[in-house]
């Protein structure tokens, strides 16, 4: 445990010696403040329009969870598929192009500590993002009323989605020595498990899908399926499942191809 | 200390290593020669643990490398060919951090660090960023990394290579201090400076093509003559005789 800590830190300390970590939180910064605010405009505009038609009843179905939240939420859940793989392509890829790996790799460390060490600073940073996320949420709490339970499950969605994400990526960035390939990816593999829901439905309306129990299990490995329920609120077990299996399949495949360094 | 049984190490069709058996003795300063590519990295990643041979078994300080690797690592000080630094790091934060990765307890590791800087002679700038270093220190600092923790074992690749000739005689009469008369520090060295192995090394292993060709107490070579011409028959002799094989 003492060298996941050891590793970990260093790996963050580097983190913000370079310009990544500072680039990343302020175009995430900057892209939360410009969704927040045009999300929250839309509501305000929503809700004079059904003023002025005396809308009572949806008016009174309107509320800052479903509405403003989420959809928030949701776009930066979007946002970070770009941005978490700029911070975890440097993981493994510039132990490898540095020469540092072989210093790891001749330590008396094991491949675990080295692999929980680096997720760790990965998730130490996405958890940093979601806390500047909940911000602005925050800021609504001050204004109007949401419910609280709901703000948190949605914010505790982001950071789970986030942890899986920093998972891929320290895969990615296991594979190759260079972060740019590290990079894309991590993009590339995140945007497909995106939207592996709808590549489902998508063959499903072709008839080209071979089964539903293909499709369903597309749609299950789905991130955006299991983010969206939570984000609304609905925390279930089996979102919760399959947020730590993928985590920890990531960490095991990642674990797998830095051993396999040795076995060359 | 250091026992090696039979060690091979296939790349592909590459054979870059070949039933290489050697026993390093507490105490003993090898050197380590040969000509360019013929397998001195290569053995020395594989005592590391860095990689696994294809064939053959070593162990360290009575730690096999494959049974019981964690232990075996721990005794080694280990300079690669290519010093494993981090550019973005203080000399003393890298060092430090090492530290923690060998195993120094807590308590000793600040002295550690000192001590280390002290030895390669890098106080001065112990504050200052890795990658604003000359080649020269950051060698100095691929050096004290292979000595914070005190390691029983070193395996120095190549220690000396870019270094100007004082710090060249610096670094020696260090490794020389490390290995010195009544510490019982066992240290393997490669290069390709014949003199230094005469100024530090007391046995000569000549490696040629992934092969041990020469292994022998330093005195007993000279007095077949200079290192240089011992060196170059043991280099050469495999050559010819390879072709008149073929
Ligand atoms: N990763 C690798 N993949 C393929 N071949 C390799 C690899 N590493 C080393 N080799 C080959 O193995 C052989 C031995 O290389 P090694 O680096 O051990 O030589 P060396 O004695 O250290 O040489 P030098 O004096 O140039 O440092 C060489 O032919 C080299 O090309
Ligand atoms: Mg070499």
């Amino acid at each position: 445990m003492r060298h996941v800590f050891a590793i970990a830190s260093r790996e963050l300390q580097s983190l913000f010696v370079s310009p990544v970590a500072y680039s990343v939180m302020t175009l995430f910064a900057v892209l939360a403040g410009f969704f927040f605010l045009s999300g929250v405009l839309q509501f305000q505009e929503y809700v004079i329009r059904l003023q002025a038609f005396q809308m009572t009843e949806q008016l009174g179905e309107l509320n800052l969870n479903d509405h403003v939240i989420a959809p928030f939420l949701h776009v930066m859940s979007v946002v970070m598929l770009f941005l978490i793989p700029g911070i975890t392509m440097g993981l493994f890829a510039a132990e490898k192009s540095n020469g540092t790996q072989e210093l790891l790799l001749t330590s008396p460390i094991t491949i675990w500590e080295l692999v929980l060490g680096k997720f760790l600073a990965a998730a130490a940073f996405v958890a940093l993002l979601v806390a500047l996320l909940a911000v602005f949420p925050a800021l609504l709490f001050l204004f109007g009323d949401p419910e609280i339970g709901k703000t948190l499950a949605g914010l505790g969605a982001l950071l789970l989605v986030g942890l899986v994400y920093a998972a891929i990526g320290a895969f990615a960035s296991s594979v190759t020595q260079s972060q740019l390939i590290a990079f894309f990816l991590a993009f590339v593999l995140l945007l497909v498990l995106w939207m592996l829901g709808f590549l489902a439905d998508l063959g499903a309306a072709d008839g080209a899908m071979a089964s539903d129990t293909v499709g369903n299990l597309l749609r299950w490995l789905s991130t955006a399926e299991h983010f969206e329920s939570m984000v609304m609120g609905l925390v279930e077990t089996k979102d919760l499942v399959y947020f730590a299996v993928l985590t920890m399949g990531f960490l095991v495949l990642t674990k797998t191809t830095v051993e396999s360094v040795r076995w060359r | 200390m250091i026992e090696a049984r039979g060690l091979s190490k296939r790349y592909g069709d590459l054979v870059a290593l070949h039933d290489v058996s050697f026993s390093v003795q507490p105490g003993e300063v090898v050197g380590f020669l040969g000509p360019n590519g013929a397998g001195k990295t290569t053995t020395m990643r594989i005592l590391t643990g860095f990689l696994p041979p294809t064939d053959g078994v070593a162990a360290i300080d009575g730690h096999d490398i494959f049974s019981d690797p964690l232990a075996a690592r721990r005794a080694i000080g280990y300079l690669p060919e290519s010093p494993p630094l981090y550019p973005e790091m203080s000399v003393e934060g890298y060092l430090a951090y090492v530290a923690k990765l060998k195993d120094v307890p807590r308590s000793a590791r600040s002295k550690a660090v000192d001590s280390a800087l002290d030895r390669c002679g890098l106080g001065d700038v112990r504050r200052r960023v890795i990658g604003a270093l000359s080649k020269g220190y950051r060698q100095r600092v691929g050096l004290a990394q292979a000595i914070v923790h005190d390691p029983p074992v070193m395996i120095l690749d190549e220690p000396t290579v870019g270094l100007d000739p004082i710090q060249i005689r610096e670094i020696r009469s260090l490794i020389g201090s490390l290995a010195g008369e009544g510490s019982a520090r066992t240290v393997i060295l490669s290069t390709h400076i014949l003199p230094e192995v005469e100024a530090i090394c007391r046995r000569v292993i000549i490696m040629n093509r992934g092969r041990k060709v020469v292994d022998a107490p330093l005195d007993e070579l000279r007095q077949t003559g200079s290192l240089e011409e011992v060196f170059a028959r043991a280099t050469t002799r495999e050559i010819v005789t390879e072709e008149v094989a073929s």
